[in-house]
This record gives C-alpha cells, sequence and structure tokens, in this order.
C-alpha cells in the first residue's frame, strides 16, 4: 500500500481542527482533586491577604510584590491596546515599556497565596481573568503559563496542582517585535487589489 | 493517467468545516473538487514520478553544494551577502530539513518535467496528506471506489515519523510555528504540521512571522517572551533575509525548518543551474538565466522571476509574442527562461502533479487543475488513486 496507515488516521482526526490558544498558550485545565494539591487563595491586593490572614502580614506583602515583578515580566504582551482588551475585557489592559519599546498586558487580576507544601516558601504567581464574556479567559483564574485554575472568585480557598506553580521555563526580555514580516505587508498590498487576496506566502 | 468524473460525498463540506479545512471554497469559487479524480497506474507512479522525484532531488542537492561554496553563484541567486556565511554554515552541518514539493509536468507517458522545486515553503499540505486520504478511505468505505484503489499518500506517516525523529535527538526542546497573519491557508498548513508534531509526542508553540520578537541575548522570542530556539517557518528565506531581523538570524541560535540553505533550491536560478549541470537529462526543460544569450535557443518559453509564488509574474513567449501572462508584486531580482512545455490538458482543464518529499524520500502526489495554462493559487485541487 503506498498510503498512510489507517490507524494514523483516526488518531489525528481528533487532533485536527482543535484550535490551540493563542495569548496564554494550550490552556490546561487543572484537576481539582489531586493529593498533592497545595491550597491557594487568590487576593486582589496585600490589603486583602493580610486582613484574611493577619498573622502573615509580612509575607502578604512580599508575595504581592513579587507576584506583580512577576506579572511584568511573564504577561502576554500586545502590540495593540484593543487586542489585549478584546482578550482580558476594556480597562483590564496597562501599557508595559522596556528599553524605548512598548506593548500592552493584562493588569494582574490578583496573585494566589498560600504555603507550598513540600517547602516553607509562599505561593505568589499573578493570575489573569477577562471581563470580556466571549473571551476564553472569562470567568476563570489563569496563569501566564497557560494554566487554568478554578472560577475566578477572591478569598476562595482552592486547590492547585504543582504544574500550575511549577517556575515558568527559561524567559528573556523581549526588546522588540516586528523585525519579521515587513516583505509579505508591502507585497500584500499588491495581492488584495487582484483578484486573488493574500491568503498563502507558500507556493 | 486518466481523469474520471465521480460523485461528490454528500456530507463533505460539513465533514470540512469540522476539520478546520475552511479554505475548501475561496471568493465563491471550488478550491478542493472531487467532482472527478485522477487515475494512474503503479507503473506510472513508481517508473514515472516516484523514481525521478527521489532523482531530481538528489540532483538540486549537488546544485546546493555547488552554489553554497561559490560566490559567483551566490551572487547570480540574489542571497544578501551578509547570509552566505549562515547558508554554508547550515549546508556544512547538514541542517535537517522537513519536506519539499517538485512541480511536474505529466501527461501519463514519457518523462515527467520539472517546472519547479517549492523547497522551503510549500503548500497544499492537509490537502493532500490528510483530505485527499480520507475521501479515498470514505469511498472505498461506501463502495463508491474499488477496496484496491490505492493513492500515493505516504506523507502524514512520513510526516509524523520524520518529527518523532527529530525529536529524538532534541529531548525537551519545543519547536515553534509561525505564518503570517491574515493567510486562512498558510494557517492551515501550520496547524496541521503542528498536529503532526504533536502526535510525533514534541512539545509545541505558535507564534505569528509579524509577532516575532527580539530578547536580550540575541534571542528570537515569542508571546511569552520564551526563547525560541527550533523553529518552523511557513515564511520565504529571501523576504526573512531582507528583513529587519536578518541582521539577528546568525547571533539568534535557532534551528530552523526548513534549513537556511533550502533558499538555494526554492530559487529559479536553481533551473538554469540544473540545466548546466545535467544537459539533457529527461526530466529537465532547457532553462537559462535572463541575459545569457544561449536562451536565443528558445523560441517558445516561460518567463519566471528569481522570486515568485503561485504563479504570479509568470509570462509565456510563443515565437516571441506574449501569449500568457500573470500580473503580480515578483521579479525585481531578474528572471530566468524555461523552455515551453504545457501541461497536459483532460477537457478544458491544465493538470500540474505536485510531487512531495519527506526527510529526502518521495512521499506522495498532489493534483492541481486550472482552466488556464499558469497554475495559481486559486487553482483546483483534485484527489487522485493508483488502480492497475
Amino acid at each position: 500500500m503506498k498510503r498512510s496507515k489507517r490507524l494514523l488516521l483516526s488518531r489525528m482526526a481528533d487532533r485536527i481542527g482543535k484550535p490551540v490558544g493563542a495569548a496564554i498558550a494550550g490552556s490546561v485545565l487543572l484537576s481539582a482533586c489531586g493529593n498533592n494539591d497545595t491550597e491557594v487563595q487568590v487576593y486582589r491586593s496585600a490589603d486583602d491577604c493580610r486582613g484574611d490572614n493577619p498573622s502573615l502580614a509580612e509575607q502578604c506583602q512580599a508575595s504581592y510584590q513579587q507576584a506583580l515583578a512577576e506579572a511584568a515580566e511573564t504577561a502576554p504582551k500586545y502590540d495593540l491596546r484593543q487586542d489585549c482588551e478584546a482578550d482580558f475585557g476594556g480597562g483590564s489592559c496597562v501599557p508595559y515599556q522596556y528599553q524605548g519599546n512598548s506593548w500592552f498586558m493584562p493588569a494582574m487580576a490578583g496573585f494566589m497565596f498560600g504555603r507550598m507544601l513540600d517547602r516553607d516558601r509562599y505561593i505568589n504567581t499573578p493570575v489573569y481573568t477577562s471581563r470580556n464574556p466571549y473571551s476564553p479567559y472569562y470567568g476563570h483564574w489563569s496563569t501566564a503559563n497557560g494554566y487554568r485554575l478554578g472560577k475566578a472568585s477572591y478569598g476562595k480557598r482552592m486547590p492547585v496542582g504543582k504544574e500550575a506553580l511549577a517556575p515558568k521555563p527559561k524567559v528573556t526580555r523581549t526588546i522588540s517585535r516586528g523585525g519579521f514580516g515587513s516583505t509579505a505587508q508591502a507585497k500584500s498590498s499588491w495581492k488584495s487589489s487582484s483578484r486573488s487576496s493574500s491568503r498563502s506566502w507558500g507556493g | 493517467m486518466l481523469r474520471v468524473s465521480h460523485k461528490e460525498r454528500p456530507h463533505w463540506r460539513a465533514q470540512a468545516e469540522r476539520l478546520g479545512f475552511g479554505f475548501h471554497t475561496m471568493y465563491g469559487e471550488p478550491y478542493w473538487d472531487e467532482t472527478a479524480y485522477y487515475r494512474f497506474t503503479l507503473a506510472q507512479i513508481e517508473r514515472d514520478l516516484e523514481e525521478p522525484t527521489a532523482e531530481l532531488h538528489q540532483m538540486c542537492l549537488e546544485v546546493v553544494d555547488l552554489v553554497v561554496r561559490d560566490e559567483r553563484w551566490l551572487r547570480r541567486f540574489c542571497i544578501p551577502e551578509s547570509q552566505w556565511q549562515g547558508v554554508l554554515d547550515s549546508w556544512r552541518r547538514r541542517d535537517p530539513s522537513l519536506y519539499s514539493r517538485l512541480d511536474l509536468a505529466y501527461n501519463g507517458r514519457g518523462p515527467a518535467k520539472l517546472y519547479e522545486n517549492n523547497a522551503d515553503t510549500p503548500t497544499s499540505l492537509f490537502e493532500t496528506a490528510f483530505w485527499q486520504w480520507l475521501w479515498l478511505e470514505d469511498n472505498v468505505d461506501a463502495h463508491w471506489l474499488r477496496r484496491d484503489a490505492d493513492q500515493f499518500n505516504l506523507l502524514q506517516e512520513r510526516l509524523v515519523a520524520r518529527f518523532a525523529g527529530l525529536a529524538a535527538s532534541r529531548p525537551g526542546r519545543r519547536l515553534h510555528f509561525a505564518c503570517c497573519r491574515d493567510t486562512i491557508e498558510d494557517r492551515g498548513t501550520v496547524q496541521y504540521l503542528e498536529d503532526c508534531a504533536r502526535e510525533a509526542g514534541l512539545d509545541t508553540a505558535f507564534v505569528h512571522i509579524e509577532e516575532i520578537g527580539l530578547g536580550e541575548g540575541g534571542w528570537l522570542t515569542d508571546l511569552d517572551n520564551r526563547p525560541i530556539d527550533w523553529m518552523f517557518k511557513l515564511y520565504p528565506w529571501e523576504f526573512m533575509f531582507r528583513e529587519q531581523y536578518a541582521a539577528h538570524l546568525g547571533s539568534s541560535r535557532v534551528e530552523w525548518l526548513e534549513p537556511m540553505w533550502k533558499s538555494v533550491l526554492s530559487n529559479k536560478a536553481l533551473l538554469p543551474l540544473l540545466w548546466q549541470r545535467f544537459p539533457g537529462h529527461p526530466n529537465l526543460l532547457p532553462a537559462y538565466f535572463g541575459d545569457d544569450p544561449r536562451r536565443a535557443q528558445l523560441d517558445d518559453y516561460v518567463r519566471k522571476p528569481l522570486f515568485s509564488r503561485e504563479g504570479a509574474n509568470i509570462s509565456l513567449v510563443r515565437h516571441g509574442e506574449l501569449v500568457a501572462e500573470v500580473d503580480g508584486p515578483y521579479g525585481e531580482e531578474g528572471f530566468i527562461v524555461q523552455a515551453y512545455h504545457p501541461l497536459p490538458k483532460f477537457g478544458d482543464n491544465h493538470a500540474l502533479v505536485g510531487s512531495w518529499l519527506v526527510d529526502d524520500q518521495p512521499a506522495g502526489i498532489a493534483i492541481r487543475e486550472d482552466s488556464g495554462p499558469i497554475t495559481q493559487d486559486m487553482s483546483r485541487y483534485l484527489p487522485h488513486i493508483i488502480l492497475d
């Protein structure tokens, strides 16, 4: 036989046509019933955290500040405010500047707070949610590396698996974007005025 | 090789939508067309298409070996001087390639003739590897085609195997995929390749070409600021070489699919050089650079820009007269001429055979039809079968 085997067809058919998330890659829904889950609460601010945990005022402050710093680094960045707001809702995005370039990123909606099970350390991962009911991020907390936690509600205890807390893979600071693609843009002005408008740069 | 009229599967449009094949009809005109199929014998496939494809590919690799180490040729191919070292290095390292498609004129008898090599950014992959395959399976299941009807289409299996092979020597590496914004067909091709890579167990990510960033340390980055160290790009090298980040290609440490040496093959300058190295080869058409006096030997010829896609800026000249022309945005880098060898006609349809390779091995074919003599991006795609 000179064609691919049928077994592969059925496996691939399950994959094909399933879109993969764009800004926050590959959203993974964490099961909330694992045995090794850590319990966290999401707080909007250090004050809210302190109000709930008066004996942990110092930890609340430190976690909040670390979460803010991490958010600046890891939040998805957009060239246009409108693109960011389409994902996270009107008024949810803030400018971000670095070395003369500027982007928009979702403002941190809150930060996870809780003690790591196996270490004497407090969790401080920033989380996001969307105000746009048509966005995939609407209604629940998401982390920058794509983990989806529970329903977006402040101060509620919820279990969270290790995966969501694992350190983000090595990142670097992006200095600029848009250094590729200009030729396609220049040639597409010709294409769009012709019969066959831009649909492929392949051949 | 026959063109056979055939019934359309009643459910195919709904099935296409479900599987994300949204571009089966473009601008009100059919792109996927199953009101007919092409029928080949096994000998036609193996002797006339598969074997010549393997041989032509090896001949092309010989040309790469010649061009990458010769400044005269690199200049002729309009590869910018700043990229010569990178192209040579990628060839010396034997950076692995993924896939290619040779476009052939073949009428069922005699040798297939090479029109060009889409070695860098071939498309119509999903239609070939998955969709025409599904068409055959459905037709056999419905008893509309005989159970022993076969198809030359190992593409999907070979792609998954190729990704698995590459993954094995790159543990923990993430493969980024990229294409331009607002290109529905390219996004479909890249999504399909990403599906194949994931099937092979690879960790993948996607970023639009325009969104690629330049990070501290010279890395290219995705939208999550993750460094990109391995990337499949459905975007031509000849574009990338002339853009702002071209200066950072050397320091970016990206392993590219397709590799940089493919810029020699996707270039029409390949055609005169092939003819010069292998004059009279049965699968080649005479071809010359536009400024070569020997081109006067060709009375009927096709004029092709060094860089052109989807048939753009191609003109057809017979007895010194322009008989057909496709407009387009290409051509500033120069032209080549290739002897006129019309596509075979089946009824009113001109048929072109796309012959695919994965990892240097022939892997399947695709048929495109056009009512005109020059195949373009709106040409229809038809399935094929093998039946003796």
